[in-house]
Protein backbone atom coordinates (compact mmCIF):
# COMPACT_ATOMS: atom_id res chain seq x y z
CA UNK A 1 0.00 0.00 0.00
CA UNK A 2 2.41 2.62 1.18
CA UNK A 3 4.78 1.97 -2.25
CA UNK A 4 1.81 2.24 -4.14
CA UNK A 5 1.06 5.79 -2.63
CA UNK A 6 4.84 6.47 -2.91
CA UNK A 7 5.00 5.65 -6.51
CA UNK A 8 1.76 7.87 -7.12
CA UNK A 9 2.89 10.47 -5.46
CA UNK A 10 6.81 10.43 -6.37
CA UNK A 11 4.92 10.67 -10.31
CA UNK A 12 3.01 13.46 -9.64
CA UNK A 13 6.38 15.22 -8.14
CA UNK A 14 8.45 14.41 -11.74
CA UNK A 15 5.36 15.47 -13.55
CA UNK A 16 4.74 19.03 -11.54
CA UNK A 17 8.73 19.54 -11.78
CA UNK A 18 8.93 18.81 -15.68
CA UNK A 19 5.82 20.84 -15.93
CA UNK A 20 7.21 23.43 -13.78
CA UNK A 21 10.63 24.12 -15.94
CA UNK A 22 9.05 23.49 -19.48
CA UNK A 23 5.90 26.43 -19.03
CA UNK A 24 6.65 29.74 -20.34
CA UNK A 25 4.11 31.37 -18.05
CA UNK A 26 5.62 32.23 -14.87
CA UNK A 27 1.69 31.03 -12.95
CA UNK A 28 1.63 27.45 -14.56
CA UNK A 29 5.21 26.92 -13.39
CA UNK A 30 4.67 28.29 -9.60
CA UNK A 31 1.08 25.97 -9.57
CA UNK A 32 3.45 23.53 -10.94
CA UNK A 33 5.95 23.63 -8.41
CA UNK A 34 3.02 23.82 -5.48
CA UNK A 35 2.02 20.33 -6.90
CA UNK A 36 5.88 19.46 -6.24
CA UNK A 37 5.64 20.54 -2.58
CA UNK A 38 2.48 19.47 -1.39
CA UNK A 39 3.42 15.74 -2.99
CA UNK A 40 7.04 15.70 -1.74
CA UNK A 41 4.91 16.20 1.85
CA UNK A 42 3.17 13.13 0.73
CA UNK A 43 5.91 11.09 0.49
CA UNK A 44 7.44 12.12 3.22
CA UNK A 45 4.22 11.02 5.37
CA UNK A 46 4.77 7.71 4.15
CA UNK A 47 7.95 7.67 5.41
CA UNK A 48 6.55 8.27 9.13
CA UNK A 49 8.00 11.61 8.94
CA UNK A 50 4.85 13.51 9.69
CA UNK A 51 6.27 16.72 11.10
CA UNK A 52 8.45 17.10 8.21
CA UNK A 53 5.07 17.28 6.33
CA UNK A 54 3.19 19.04 7.52
CA UNK A 55 5.84 21.89 8.14
CA UNK A 56 6.79 21.51 3.85
CA UNK A 57 2.90 22.26 3.61
CA UNK A 58 3.07 25.29 5.34
CA UNK A 59 6.08 27.01 5.03
CA UNK A 60 6.71 26.17 1.06
CA UNK A 61 3.28 25.58 -0.09
CA UNK A 62 1.74 27.75 2.33
CA UNK A 63 3.53 30.97 2.73
CA UNK A 64 6.59 31.17 0.15
CA UNK A 65 4.48 30.09 -3.28
CA UNK A 66 1.94 32.32 -1.92
CA UNK A 67 4.46 34.96 -1.96
CA UNK A 68 5.86 34.32 -5.46
CA UNK A 69 1.72 34.00 -6.84
CA UNK A 70 1.67 37.52 -5.11
CA UNK A 71 4.39 39.13 -7.04
CA UNK A 72 3.27 37.08 -10.14
CA UNK A 73 -0.40 38.67 -9.99
CA UNK A 74 0.88 41.92 -9.14
CA UNK A 75 3.07 42.28 -11.85
CA UNK A 76 0.67 40.89 -14.37
CA UNK A 77 3.56 39.27 -16.21
CA UNK A 78 1.16 37.20 -18.41
CA UNK A 79 1.10 39.21 -21.68
CA UNK A 80 4.90 38.78 -22.07
CA UNK A 81 6.06 38.11 -25.42
CA UNK A 82 7.89 34.29 -25.49
CA UNK A 83 11.37 35.17 -25.48
CA UNK A 84 13.86 34.01 -27.77
CA UNK A 85 15.80 31.15 -26.18
CA UNK A 86 19.05 32.03 -24.65
CA UNK A 87 22.10 30.46 -23.08
CA UNK A 88 21.69 28.02 -25.33
CA UNK A 89 24.41 26.32 -24.46
CA UNK A 90 23.20 25.73 -21.17
CA UNK A 91 20.87 23.09 -22.87
CA UNK A 92 23.37 20.43 -23.74
CA UNK A 93 25.10 21.20 -20.22
CA UNK A 94 21.96 20.19 -18.38
CA UNK A 95 20.94 17.21 -19.83
CA UNK A 96 24.73 16.23 -19.02
CA UNK A 97 24.20 16.72 -15.66
CA UNK A 98 21.03 15.03 -15.37
CA UNK A 99 22.53 11.31 -17.08
CA UNK A 100 25.07 11.79 -14.36
CA UNK A 101 22.24 12.02 -11.98
CA UNK A 102 20.71 9.24 -13.18
CA UNK A 103 23.90 7.07 -13.24
CA UNK A 104 24.29 8.02 -9.82
CA UNK A 105 21.16 7.10 -8.60
CA UNK A 106 21.35 4.08 -10.61
CA UNK A 107 25.20 3.06 -9.16
CA UNK A 108 23.80 2.92 -5.33
CA UNK A 109 20.30 1.55 -6.42
CA UNK A 110 23.07 -1.41 -7.73
CA UNK A 111 26.43 -1.24 -6.07
CA UNK A 112 25.41 -0.39 -2.66
CA UNK A 113 23.49 -3.89 -1.56
CA UNK A 114 21.88 -3.43 1.76
CA UNK A 115 22.43 0.17 3.04
CA UNK A 116 22.78 0.12 7.15
CA UNK A 117 19.81 1.51 8.91
CA UNK A 118 19.30 4.54 11.37
CA UNK A 119 19.67 3.47 14.24
CA UNK A 120 17.00 3.96 17.19
CA UNK A 121 13.17 3.48 17.44
CA UNK A 122 12.25 4.48 13.48
CA UNK A 123 8.85 5.18 14.18
CA UNK A 124 9.42 7.65 16.92
CA UNK A 125 12.42 9.85 15.03
CA UNK A 126 9.62 11.65 12.77
CA UNK A 127 7.35 12.98 15.51
CA UNK A 128 6.91 16.33 16.96
CA UNK A 129 8.64 15.75 20.58
CA UNK A 130 12.00 14.07 19.25
CA UNK A 131 12.18 16.68 16.64
CA UNK A 132 11.99 19.19 19.07
CA UNK A 133 14.30 17.33 21.36
CA UNK A 134 16.62 17.18 19.00
CA UNK A 135 16.40 20.78 17.61
CA UNK A 136 16.43 22.52 20.91
CA UNK A 137 19.16 19.95 23.18
CA UNK A 138 22.03 18.41 20.53
CA UNK A 139 21.43 20.83 17.49
CA UNK A 140 20.76 23.92 20.12
CA UNK A 141 24.03 26.01 18.31
CA UNK A 142 23.04 25.04 14.56
CA UNK A 143 19.56 26.16 15.31
CA UNK A 144 20.25 29.46 16.72
CA UNK A 145 22.82 30.03 14.10
CA UNK A 146 20.23 29.43 11.44
CA UNK A 147 17.89 32.14 13.03
CA UNK A 148 20.07 34.65 13.17
CA UNK A 149 20.42 34.21 9.68
CA UNK A 150 16.86 34.63 9.16
CA UNK A 151 16.90 37.47 11.63
CA UNK A 152 19.66 38.57 9.07
CA UNK A 153 18.12 38.43 5.93
CA UNK A 154 14.63 40.19 7.26
CA UNK A 155 17.12 43.46 8.48
CA UNK A 156 18.60 43.01 4.97
CA UNK A 157 15.38 43.39 3.43
CA UNK A 158 14.05 46.43 5.42
CA UNK A 159 16.87 48.40 4.95
CA UNK A 160 17.08 47.95 1.18
CA UNK A 161 13.01 48.65 0.88
CA UNK A 162 13.35 51.61 2.70
CA UNK A 163 16.08 52.89 0.60
CA UNK A 164 14.74 52.86 -2.78
CA UNK A 165 11.13 53.44 -1.36
CA UNK A 166 10.13 57.22 -2.23
CA UNK A 167 7.36 57.46 0.71
CA UNK A 168 9.23 56.55 4.66
CA UNK A 169 7.61 53.60 5.85
CA UNK A 170 5.53 55.81 8.16
CA UNK A 171 3.75 57.35 5.24
CA UNK A 172 0.35 56.67 5.26
CA UNK A 173 -1.84 55.20 1.91
CA UNK A 174 -5.32 56.86 1.78
CA UNK A 175 -7.45 54.70 -0.62
CA UNK A 176 -9.13 57.46 -3.01
CA UNK A 177 -6.13 59.58 -2.90
CA UNK A 178 -3.26 56.66 -2.95
CA UNK A 179 0.13 58.61 -2.85
CA UNK A 180 2.61 57.55 -6.28
CA UNK A 181 4.98 55.54 -6.32
CA UNK A 182 8.35 56.15 -7.72
CA UNK A 183 8.44 54.69 -11.00
CA UNK A 184 4.89 56.06 -12.07
CA UNK A 185 6.31 59.75 -11.51
CA UNK A 186 8.15 61.25 -14.30
CA UNK A 187 11.70 62.64 -13.08
CA UNK A 188 11.77 65.56 -15.56
CA UNK A 189 8.46 67.04 -13.56
CA UNK A 190 9.63 66.88 -10.17
CA UNK A 191 13.31 67.70 -10.63
CA UNK A 192 14.95 65.56 -7.67
CA UNK A 193 12.99 62.29 -6.40
CA UNK A 194 14.46 62.56 -2.53
CA UNK A 195 12.19 65.90 -2.17
CA UNK A 196 8.78 63.95 -2.03
CA UNK A 197 9.90 62.13 1.01
CA UNK A 198 7.77 62.81 3.45
CA UNK A 199 6.14 61.75 7.08
CA UNK A 200 2.58 61.45 6.07
CA UNK A 201 -0.07 61.63 2.95
CA UNK A 202 -0.91 65.02 2.98
CA UNK A 203 2.76 66.08 3.18
CA UNK A 204 3.57 63.92 0.14
CA UNK A 205 0.60 65.27 -1.68
CA UNK A 206 1.83 68.97 -0.74
CA UNK A 207 5.41 68.48 -1.57
CA UNK A 208 4.27 67.15 -5.19
CA UNK A 209 1.52 69.71 -5.86
CA UNK A 210 -1.77 67.03 -5.98
CA UNK A 211 -4.82 67.80 -4.51
CA UNK A 212 -6.72 65.91 -1.79
CA UNK A 213 -9.98 65.38 -1.57
CA UNK A 214 -10.86 66.79 2.45
CA UNK A 215 -12.50 63.95 3.57
CA UNK A 216 -9.93 61.98 3.20
CA UNK A 217 -7.98 64.02 5.65
CA UNK A 218 -8.26 62.80 9.09
CA UNK A 219 -9.48 59.31 8.78
CA UNK A 220 -6.29 57.57 9.86
CA UNK B 1 -15.42 -7.11 15.89
CA UNK B 2 -11.79 -7.25 14.95
CA UNK B 3 -11.45 -3.62 14.29
CA UNK B 4 -8.05 -3.90 13.51
CA UNK B 5 -8.34 -6.02 10.49
CA UNK B 6 -6.71 -3.98 7.75
CA UNK B 7 -10.00 -4.79 5.23
CA UNK B 8 -12.71 -3.38 7.75
CA UNK B 9 -10.33 -0.92 9.04
CA UNK B 10 -10.38 0.33 5.47
CA UNK B 11 -14.27 0.14 4.76
CA UNK B 12 -14.62 1.81 8.02
CA UNK B 13 -12.67 4.53 7.34
CA UNK B 14 -14.60 5.23 4.16
CA UNK B 15 -18.11 5.22 5.95
CA UNK B 16 -16.55 7.61 8.24
CA UNK B 17 -15.56 9.90 5.68
CA UNK B 18 -18.74 9.61 4.14
CA UNK B 19 -20.82 10.42 7.12
CA UNK B 20 -18.47 13.20 8.17
CA UNK B 21 -18.97 14.47 4.56
CA UNK B 22 -22.98 14.54 4.33
CA UNK B 23 -23.15 15.83 7.96
CA UNK B 24 -21.16 18.87 7.10
CA UNK B 25 -22.69 19.24 4.03
CA UNK B 26 -25.86 18.87 5.83
CA UNK B 27 -24.76 21.73 8.27
CA UNK B 28 -23.36 23.92 5.53
CA UNK B 29 -27.42 24.03 4.01
CA UNK B 30 -28.66 24.62 7.82
CA UNK B 31 -26.18 27.13 8.23
CA UNK B 32 -27.31 28.92 4.97
CA UNK B 33 -31.19 29.13 5.85
CA UNK B 34 -30.18 29.89 9.37
CA UNK B 35 -28.13 32.61 8.39
CA UNK B 36 -30.92 33.85 6.18
CA UNK B 37 -33.36 33.66 8.60
CA UNK B 38 -31.57 35.36 11.02
CA UNK B 39 -30.44 37.87 9.24
CA UNK B 40 -33.69 38.10 8.80
CA UNK B 41 -34.88 38.25 12.14
CA UNK B 42 -32.24 40.98 12.73
CA UNK B 43 -33.64 43.09 10.34
CA UNK B 44 -37.01 42.94 10.92
CA UNK B 45 -37.86 40.89 8.19
CA UNK B 46 -39.47 37.33 8.16
CA UNK B 47 -36.68 36.02 5.56
CA UNK B 48 -37.52 32.52 2.92
CA UNK B 49 -40.15 30.46 4.80
CA UNK B 50 -42.17 29.01 1.64
CA UNK B 51 -40.08 25.98 0.37
CA UNK B 52 -40.90 22.93 2.52
CA UNK B 53 -42.06 23.56 6.15
CA UNK B 54 -40.73 26.97 7.47
CA UNK B 55 -38.00 27.47 4.32
CA UNK B 56 -36.07 23.71 5.63
CA UNK B 57 -36.02 23.20 1.77
CA UNK B 58 -34.85 26.93 0.60
CA UNK B 59 -31.10 25.48 0.46
CA UNK B 60 -31.74 22.68 -2.09
CA UNK B 61 -34.32 24.57 -3.91
CA UNK B 62 -31.44 27.14 -4.38
CA UNK B 63 -28.96 24.41 -4.82
CA UNK B 64 -31.04 23.42 -8.05
CA UNK B 65 -31.72 26.96 -9.34
CA UNK B 66 -28.04 27.50 -9.03
CA UNK B 67 -26.74 24.00 -10.97
CA UNK B 68 -29.35 24.99 -13.45
CA UNK B 69 -27.85 28.07 -14.79
CA UNK B 70 -25.40 28.44 -17.96
CA UNK B 71 -21.53 27.67 -16.98
CA UNK B 72 -20.06 30.74 -18.04
CA UNK B 73 -16.36 31.38 -18.84
CA UNK B 74 -15.42 34.88 -19.44
CA UNK B 75 -13.69 34.98 -23.06
CA UNK B 76 -9.98 35.90 -22.19
CA UNK B 77 -9.66 34.66 -18.75
CA UNK B 78 -7.07 31.12 -18.34
CA UNK B 79 -9.45 28.90 -18.68
CA UNK B 80 -7.43 26.04 -16.90
CA UNK B 81 -6.37 28.22 -13.61
CA UNK B 82 -10.25 29.32 -13.73
CA UNK B 83 -11.31 25.74 -13.67
CA UNK B 84 -8.70 24.75 -11.32
CA UNK B 85 -9.16 27.67 -8.19
CA UNK B 86 -12.93 26.57 -6.89
CA UNK B 87 -11.80 22.74 -6.65
CA UNK B 88 -8.50 23.97 -4.70
CA UNK B 89 -10.65 26.23 -2.70
CA UNK B 90 -13.48 23.75 -1.42
CA UNK B 91 -10.92 20.34 -1.30
CA UNK B 92 -8.84 22.06 0.80
CA UNK B 93 -11.88 23.12 2.68
CA UNK B 94 -13.22 20.19 3.45
CA UNK B 95 -9.64 18.46 3.71
CA UNK B 96 -9.34 20.03 7.74
CA UNK B 97 -12.77 17.96 8.56
CA UNK B 98 -10.75 14.33 9.13
CA UNK B 99 -8.98 15.41 12.39
CA UNK B 100 -11.76 16.47 14.62
CA UNK B 101 -13.30 14.27 17.32
CA UNK B 102 -17.22 14.41 16.86
CA UNK B 103 -17.41 12.54 20.02
CA UNK B 104 -16.02 10.38 22.87
CA UNK B 105 -15.58 6.15 22.26
CA UNK B 106 -18.90 5.11 21.67
CA UNK B 107 -20.19 1.74 22.40
CA UNK B 108 -23.12 0.20 20.56
CA UNK B 109 -24.55 -3.20 20.48
CA UNK B 110 -23.35 -5.86 17.86
CA UNK B 111 -20.77 -2.99 16.79
CA UNK B 112 -18.50 -3.06 19.90
CA UNK B 113 -17.11 0.38 20.93
CA UNK B 114 -15.10 2.92 18.98
CA UNK B 115 -13.80 6.77 18.71
CA UNK B 116 -15.81 9.13 16.84
CA UNK B 117 -13.06 10.34 14.38
CA UNK B 118 -11.91 9.60 11.30
CA UNK B 119 -7.96 10.04 12.00
CA UNK B 120 -5.68 10.68 14.80
CA UNK B 121 -2.26 11.72 14.08
CA UNK B 122 0.69 13.36 16.00
CA UNK B 123 0.58 16.39 13.73
CA UNK B 124 -2.86 17.27 13.62
CA UNK B 125 -3.44 20.99 14.46
CA UNK B 126 0.25 21.37 11.99
CA UNK B 127 -2.01 19.75 9.33
CA UNK B 128 -5.26 21.76 9.96
CA UNK B 129 -3.41 25.25 9.60
CA UNK B 130 -1.46 23.64 6.52
CA UNK B 131 -4.41 22.82 4.45
CA UNK B 132 -5.94 25.96 5.47
CA UNK B 133 -2.86 27.77 4.45
CA UNK B 134 -3.07 26.26 1.15
CA UNK B 135 -7.00 27.65 0.58
CA UNK B 136 -5.44 31.02 -0.03
CA UNK B 137 -4.62 30.01 -3.78
CA UNK B 138 -8.46 29.17 -4.44
CA UNK B 139 -9.21 32.91 -3.97
CA UNK B 140 -6.27 34.13 -5.36
CA UNK B 141 -5.98 32.39 -8.34
CA UNK B 142 -9.46 32.89 -9.06
CA UNK B 143 -9.06 36.40 -9.02
CA UNK B 144 -6.16 36.13 -11.52
CA UNK B 145 -7.57 33.77 -13.50
CA UNK B 146 -10.84 35.76 -14.55
CA UNK B 147 -9.07 38.85 -15.71
CA UNK B 148 -11.48 41.42 -14.35
CA UNK B 149 -10.29 44.12 -12.52
CA UNK B 150 -12.70 43.57 -9.66
CA UNK B 151 -11.75 39.80 -9.28
CA UNK B 152 -7.91 40.57 -8.93
CA UNK B 153 -8.32 43.27 -6.79
CA UNK B 154 -10.48 40.51 -4.72
CA UNK B 155 -7.78 37.89 -5.16
CA UNK B 156 -4.95 40.76 -4.26
CA UNK B 157 -7.00 41.65 -1.25
CA UNK B 158 -7.52 38.25 0.23
CA UNK B 159 -4.13 36.89 -0.07
CA UNK B 160 -2.67 39.96 1.39
CA UNK B 161 -5.23 39.67 4.18
CA UNK B 162 -5.00 35.47 4.79
CA UNK B 163 -1.43 35.80 5.10
CA UNK B 164 -1.61 38.61 7.40
CA UNK B 165 -3.98 36.84 9.64
CA UNK B 166 -2.58 33.29 9.26
CA UNK B 167 0.06 34.63 11.48
CA UNK B 168 -1.94 35.77 14.29
CA UNK B 169 -3.95 32.76 13.89
CA UNK B 170 -1.34 30.13 14.50
CA UNK B 171 0.51 32.28 17.13
CA UNK B 172 -2.82 32.31 19.07
CA UNK B 173 -3.38 28.65 19.26
CA UNK B 174 0.17 28.34 20.59
CA UNK B 175 -0.73 28.98 24.43
CA UNK B 176 -2.84 25.85 24.02
CA UNK B 177 -0.12 23.66 22.85
CA UNK B 178 1.99 24.76 25.65
CA UNK B 179 -0.27 23.99 27.95
CA UNK B 180 -1.25 20.42 26.76
CA UNK B 181 2.14 19.50 25.24
CA UNK B 182 1.31 18.16 21.77
CA UNK B 183 -0.22 19.02 18.99
CA UNK B 184 -2.36 16.21 18.56
CA UNK B 185 -6.29 17.33 18.76
CA UNK B 186 -7.95 14.32 20.21
CA UNK B 187 -5.40 14.06 23.07
CA UNK B 188 -6.37 18.01 23.69
CA UNK B 189 -9.94 17.37 23.51
CA UNK B 190 -9.39 14.66 26.29
CA UNK B 191 -7.47 16.55 28.36
CA UNK B 192 -10.11 18.75 28.81
CA UNK B 193 -12.04 16.23 30.59
CA UNK B 194 -11.43 16.61 33.85
CA UNK B 195 -13.92 18.86 36.01
CA UNK B 196 -17.32 17.37 35.33
CA UNK B 197 -16.34 17.63 31.51
CA UNK B 198 -15.83 21.68 32.19
CA UNK B 199 -12.05 21.56 32.47
CA UNK B 200 -12.06 24.05 29.07
CA UNK B 201 -8.99 25.74 27.40
CA UNK B 202 -10.53 28.79 27.57
CA UNK B 203 -10.68 29.29 31.25
CA UNK B 204 -6.73 29.57 31.15
CA UNK B 205 -6.27 30.88 27.70
CA UNK B 206 -8.99 33.86 27.69
CA UNK B 207 -7.03 36.07 25.73
CA UNK B 208 -5.43 33.28 23.16
CA UNK B 209 -9.23 32.44 22.51
CA UNK B 210 -10.27 36.05 21.46
CA UNK B 211 -7.71 36.20 19.18
CA UNK B 212 -8.34 33.43 17.67
CA UNK B 213 -12.00 33.73 16.90
CA UNK B 214 -10.92 37.61 15.16
CA UNK B 215 -7.89 35.91 13.60
CA UNK B 216 -10.76 32.72 12.47
CA UNK B 217 -13.29 35.61 11.08
CA UNK B 218 -10.65 37.12 9.19
CA UNK B 219 -9.13 33.92 7.62
CA UNK B 220 -12.88 32.96 6.40
CA UNK B 221 -13.50 36.57 5.10
CA UNK B 222 -16.16 37.12 6.86
CA UNK B 223 -18.05 40.55 8.01
CA UNK B 224 -16.63 42.63 9.07
CA UNK B 225 -13.03 41.30 7.36
CA UNK B 226 -15.03 40.58 4.29
CA UNK B 227 -12.88 42.40 2.01
CA UNK B 228 -12.22 40.14 -0.83
CA UNK B 229 -15.53 40.53 -1.50
CA UNK B 230 -17.04 43.49 -0.96
CA UNK B 231 -20.06 44.40 -2.83
CA UNK B 232 -20.14 48.34 -2.79
CA UNK B 233 -16.65 48.57 -4.10
CA UNK B 234 -15.64 45.13 -5.82
CA UNK B 235 -19.14 43.78 -7.05
CA UNK B 236 -18.66 40.72 -5.77
CA UNK B 237 -14.74 40.27 -5.43
CA UNK B 238 -13.12 36.73 -6.22
CA UNK B 239 -16.22 35.14 -7.84
CA UNK B 240 -17.50 38.30 -10.11
CA UNK B 241 -16.99 35.55 -13.34
CA UNK B 242 -18.23 32.42 -11.54
CA UNK B 243 -21.41 31.33 -12.11
CA UNK B 244 -23.35 27.74 -11.38
CA UNK B 245 -21.66 25.15 -10.32
CA UNK B 246 -18.22 26.98 -9.82
CA UNK B 247 -19.87 29.66 -7.62
CA UNK B 248 -21.68 27.10 -5.90
CA UNK B 249 -17.96 25.37 -4.86
CA UNK B 250 -16.80 29.34 -3.88
CA UNK B 251 -19.85 29.40 -2.04
CA UNK B 252 -19.87 25.80 -0.18
CA UNK B 253 -16.20 26.52 0.63
CA UNK B 254 -16.60 29.69 2.26
CA UNK B 255 -19.49 27.80 4.75
CA UNK B 256 -17.51 25.01 5.20
CA UNK B 257 -14.56 27.30 6.30
CA UNK B 258 -17.19 28.46 8.53
CA UNK B 259 -17.48 25.17 10.21
CA UNK B 260 -14.03 23.98 9.98
CA UNK B 261 -13.05 26.87 11.89
CA UNK B 262 -15.99 26.54 14.49
CA UNK B 263 -14.98 22.98 14.95
CA UNK B 264 -11.19 23.98 15.87
CA UNK B 265 -11.83 26.60 18.48
CA UNK B 266 -14.26 23.95 19.86
CA UNK B 267 -11.84 21.24 20.27
CA UNK B 268 -9.35 23.48 21.15
CA UNK B 269 -10.84 26.01 23.86
CA UNK B 270 -14.38 25.14 24.08
CA UNK B 271 -13.71 21.23 25.24
CA UNK B 272 -14.45 19.81 22.18
CA UNK B 273 -17.60 17.00 23.03
CA UNK B 274 -16.80 17.73 26.86
CA UNK B 275 -19.48 18.71 29.08
CA UNK B 276 -21.18 17.55 32.24
CA UNK B 277 -22.64 14.26 31.77
CA UNK B 278 -20.48 12.98 29.14
CA UNK B 279 -18.91 10.17 31.29
CA UNK B 280 -21.85 8.70 31.79
CA UNK B 281 -23.81 9.20 28.73
CA UNK B 282 -21.11 9.19 25.64
CA UNK B 283 -23.32 9.89 23.39
CA UNK B 284 -24.28 13.24 25.00
CA UNK B 285 -21.07 14.33 23.96
CA UNK B 286 -21.91 14.77 20.19
CA UNK B 287 -24.76 16.49 21.16
CA UNK B 288 -22.46 19.22 22.87
CA UNK B 289 -19.74 19.31 20.15
CA UNK B 290 -22.46 20.16 17.18
CA UNK B 291 -24.46 22.94 20.06
CA UNK B 292 -20.96 24.41 20.62
CA UNK B 293 -20.50 24.46 16.54
CA UNK B 294 -23.82 25.88 16.36
CA UNK B 295 -22.91 28.55 18.71
CA UNK B 296 -19.88 29.74 16.75
CA UNK B 297 -21.94 29.95 13.54
CA UNK B 298 -24.80 31.60 15.15
CA UNK B 299 -22.42 34.58 16.06
CA UNK B 300 -21.11 34.68 12.67
CA UNK B 301 -24.46 35.31 11.63
CA UNK B 302 -24.98 38.29 14.53
CA UNK B 303 -21.64 39.53 13.54
CA UNK B 304 -22.64 39.77 10.06
CA UNK B 305 -25.48 41.52 10.78
CA UNK B 306 -24.27 43.90 13.43
CA UNK B 307 -20.97 44.78 12.34
CA UNK B 308 -19.86 47.50 9.39
CA UNK B 309 -16.81 46.45 7.21
CA UNK B 310 -13.27 47.17 7.90
CA UNK B 311 -11.02 49.64 5.51
CA UNK B 312 -8.48 47.66 4.01
CA UNK B 313 -5.46 50.00 5.40
CA UNK B 314 -7.75 49.46 8.69
CA UNK B 315 -7.93 45.58 8.87
CA UNK B 316 -3.74 45.36 7.94
CA UNK B 317 -2.65 47.80 11.00
CA UNK B 318 -5.69 46.11 13.08
CA UNK B 319 -3.69 42.79 11.82
CA UNK B 320 0.00 43.57 12.38
CA UNK B 321 -0.15 46.06 14.87
CA UNK B 322 -2.73 45.17 17.67
CA UNK B 323 -3.58 41.13 16.79
CA UNK B 324 0.10 39.89 16.10
CA UNK B 325 2.22 41.63 19.33
CA UNK B 326 -1.15 40.14 21.66
CA UNK B 327 -0.82 36.75 20.13
CA UNK B 328 2.95 37.23 21.35
CA UNK B 329 2.30 38.44 24.88
CA UNK B 330 -0.27 35.64 25.19
CA UNK B 331 2.68 33.33 24.20
CA UNK B 332 4.93 34.81 26.88
CA UNK B 333 2.33 35.26 29.56
CA UNK B 334 1.38 31.25 28.89
CA UNK B 335 5.01 30.65 29.16
CA UNK B 336 5.91 32.27 32.02
CA UNK B 337 2.93 31.12 34.21
CA UNK B 338 3.34 27.33 33.24
CA UNK B 339 7.04 27.77 34.53
CA UNK B 340 6.26 29.52 37.43
CA UNK B 341 3.18 27.39 38.67
CA UNK B 342 3.01 24.01 36.87
CA UNK B 343 6.25 22.71 36.94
Amino acid sequence: MSTLLFIVFAGIAIGCAIAMVSQSNPLYSAISLIGVFVSLASIYVTLAAPFIAAVQVIVYAGAIMVLVIFVIMLLNVEQLEPRRKRLKFLVPLAIGMAALLLAETAFILYSVQSPERAGGNLSNVGLTHSIGEGLFTRYLLPFEVTSVLLLMAIVGAMSLARRTAILSATARVVPGAQVLAAHTLDPRAIGNLRAVESETTDEAAQLMGVEIASDDKGRD
Amino acid sequence: MDWNNQYIHSVVLIVAITVAFLTIMLLVAATVLAERRVLALIQGRLGPNRVGFGGVLQPFADFIKTMMKEDLVPDQSTKFVFMLAPMIAVVTAIMAIIVYPFGPVITLPFLGSFPLRIAQFDVALLYVLGVTSVGVYGIALAGWSSNNKYSLMGGLRSSAQMISYELALGLSLIGVILLSGTLDIYRIVEQQSGWFGMNWNIFYQPLGFILYLIAAIAETNRVPFDLPEAETELVAGFHTEYSSIKFLLFFNAEYINMITVSMLATTLFLGGWNGPGVAQIPLLGVVYFFAKILFFLFLYIWLRGTLPRFRFDQLMDFGWKVLLPAAILNIVLTATFQFLFMK
